[in-house]
């Protein structure tokens, strides 16, 4: 008895979890898939299946290309930032005698607020010409109302991702930094070594898993990036601002259209797929092992 | 040379510092100045509560928030009870497919929500769950990325700490109630934070399955107001953007070392 109880114990224990994540992460992948070949009404709740359909229509629609796009600009202008900014805030705040706690904490500052609700702050902070960006930036740059230019609105959502996650990324480079070995330091000294040349040689190098790890989370909110856009833009001007994943709510809870809303699902999950392998690729390989270059 | 060196450093600080306080400061500054100063530029000229009266006539506030802190603790409880014993069989237990489990747990883990909304979005409107609570719960109960962050954690409890407990003669549920569970205080409090946080912010999901006022948590709250109200009562969409902010921001402040360890936990959700 005791012993048939032992054996059942792991799987009463698993139980729970799995039908949580069957019902909710396993069946909606399979139906996800499913849905992508079908035609859905859901006025008439009826459905029929369409075969490529879907995906014929989908993908030569300028829409599925302006998403791709956009979502791939939005991403080289919040990952490479992101990461380099917050890279440098993270060397500048390690290399304080005092008042670490205090920058480390500004810098976090953003990332522990609500993302849509800063979002309309900022959407009020780039009004057309009386709003703080346009009074500051447009007698220097010469650019101003950023929302309603097309070439300028996605710009402005990325200054907001950017705004978002850089405390998150100095955050993590802070604490690999902290755990840096003195040792090279001191020999990297000895041999002469100047500040660029110690950082090259030997602070990049060890930084390397922590890049990789910050890379991963920095393309995947790229890839997931919503509340700016729904909150500043709603995707627009002409569509300037549609990443995939807005794509997918426009499509589907706006325009009811699941099929193609699978579509593009099934596009943003080949994205992130994507964005995981390149961890397993070359440069990502020799960061991830820390070493020699 | 040496302090030289630091004022740099402060100074350099300084300016990205303006970059990340400037909305924050903005909007707190807006949410108590009447929205005719604002326009003028006057900030807290004559500072007022009237902008949060405004909001608190206009909006449902309490059903706001109420809905906000029930989606908060009731996803984080479910999760607690659905996730650690999950983690502690994975973790701690010999079960036959151990390996299998793991692996597949691995691969959930890289499947980003947003590809299954569409779906989920389908079931809850056919089995009647649109604008309700539970809609905006019972997705995040089975979290692989809690399940897989708690099995990391009980992995790295010291073996000697079971092996007396199997001493004593405590049951498998014994020891996961009485050892494993205070001993993971940590952990438990990193993932409240992420999860309580995550929750509470959530746009993407609400703008899913809520399309009125009743079962609406705070965000969701902030762009319908935003969205209805004249474009020019800058004070009220100013005060309704503090209010949905503040809570956290003082919880960060009190708590800075729990909270910037909890959603730093971010990174690994992937």
């Amino acid at each position: 008895m005791s012993t048939r109880t032992a054996r059942l114990t792991p799987h009463l224990l698993l139980a729970p979890a799995t039908i949580c994540l069957v019902l909710f992460v396993a069946a909606p992948l399979v139906i996800v898939l499913v849905l992508a070949f079908f035609n859905l009404n859901l006025v008439t709740g009826t459905s029929s299946f369409v075969g490529g359909t879907n995906f014929a229509t989908e993908i030569p629609h300028p829409e599925f290309a302006r998403a791709l796009r956009n979502t791939l600009l939005y991403a080289v202008f919040t990952i490479g930032p992101s990461m380099v900014g917050g890279l440098l805030v993270a060397l500048l705040i390690h290399g304080l005698r005092r008042g670490q706690g205090f920058w480390r904490s500004l810098y976090f500052l953003p990332v522990a607020t609500t993302l849509v609700a800063m979002s309309s702050v900022w959407r009020w902070m780039f009004r057309a010409d009386t709003g703080v960006v346009d009074t500051v930036i447009a007698p220097i740059l010469g650019i101003h109302d950023w929302l309603s230019d097309p070439n300028l609105a996605l710009a402005a959502i990325t200054v907001v991702g950017n705004w978002h996650q850089i405390g998150l990324v100095a955050i993590l480079y802070l604490a690999a930094l902290g755990t840096l070995p003195q040792d090279q330091y001191d020999s990297a000294s000895l041999d002469g070594a100047g500040g660029w040349n110690r950082f090259w040689h030997v602070t990049w190098p060890a930084l390397g898993p922590t890049t990789i790890f910050v890379f991963i989370m920095t393309a995947g909110s790229a890839l997931q990036a919503y509340d700016v856009i729904a909150a500043m833009t709603q995707g627009g001007p002409l569509g300037s601002t549609e990443t995939l994943t807005f794509a997918i709510w426009n499509r589907g809870v706006h325009y009811f259209d699941i099929g193609r809303a699978a579509v593009l699902s099934l596009a943003l999950l080949v994205l992130s797929v994507a964005v995981t392998a390149i961890q397993r690729t070359g440069y990502a390989r020799r960061l991830e092992n820390g070493g020699s270059r | 040379m040496r302090v030289l060196g630091q004022i740099v450093r402060h100074l350099l600080l300084a300016l990205g510092g303006v970059y990340m306080l400037a909305p924050i400061i903005l909007m707190l500054a807006s949410a108590f100045t009447p929205t005719a100063d604002i326009l003028a530029g006057r900030y807290l000229a004559h500072p007022t509560l009237e902008n949060f009266q405004t909001v608190a006539q206009q909006v449902p506030l309490g059903t706001y928030y109420l809905n906000s802190l029930i989606v908060c603790l009731a996803t984080f409880a479910l999760q607690l009870l659905v996730c650690v014993p999950a983690a502690f069989a994975m973790a701690r237990l010999r079960y036959r497919g151990r390996n299998i489990t793991v692996w597949l747990l691995g691969l959930l883990i890289l499947i980003p929500f947003q590809v299954l909304a569409i779906p989920i979005y389908l079931i809850f409107r056919q089995v009647g769950l649109i604008n309700t609570l539970p809609a905006l719960i019972l997705p995040f109960v089975g979290s692989a990325f809690a399940i897989f962050l708690l099995r990391q954690f009980f992995l790295a409890l010291p073996g000697s700490m079971f092996d007396a407990a199997t001493l004593d003669g405590a049951g498998t549920l014994a020891t996961l109630i009485q050892i494993v569970i205070p001993a993971s205080r940590p952990a438990l409090l990193s993932l409240g934070v992420f999860t309580i946080t995550s929750a509470w912010n959530a746009y993407f999901w609400p703008s899913f399955v809520l399309s009125d006022s009743s079962s609406a948590t705070i965000p969701f709250g902030v762009v319908q107001f935003i969205n209805s109200d004249a474009v020019t009562a800058y004070g009220p969409q100013m005060a309704m953007a503090t209010l949905s902010v503040l809570p956290l921001l003082i919880a960060f402040l009190f708590a800075q070392r729990q909270f910037i360890r909890g959603l730093a936990l971010a990174g690994q959700a992937g």
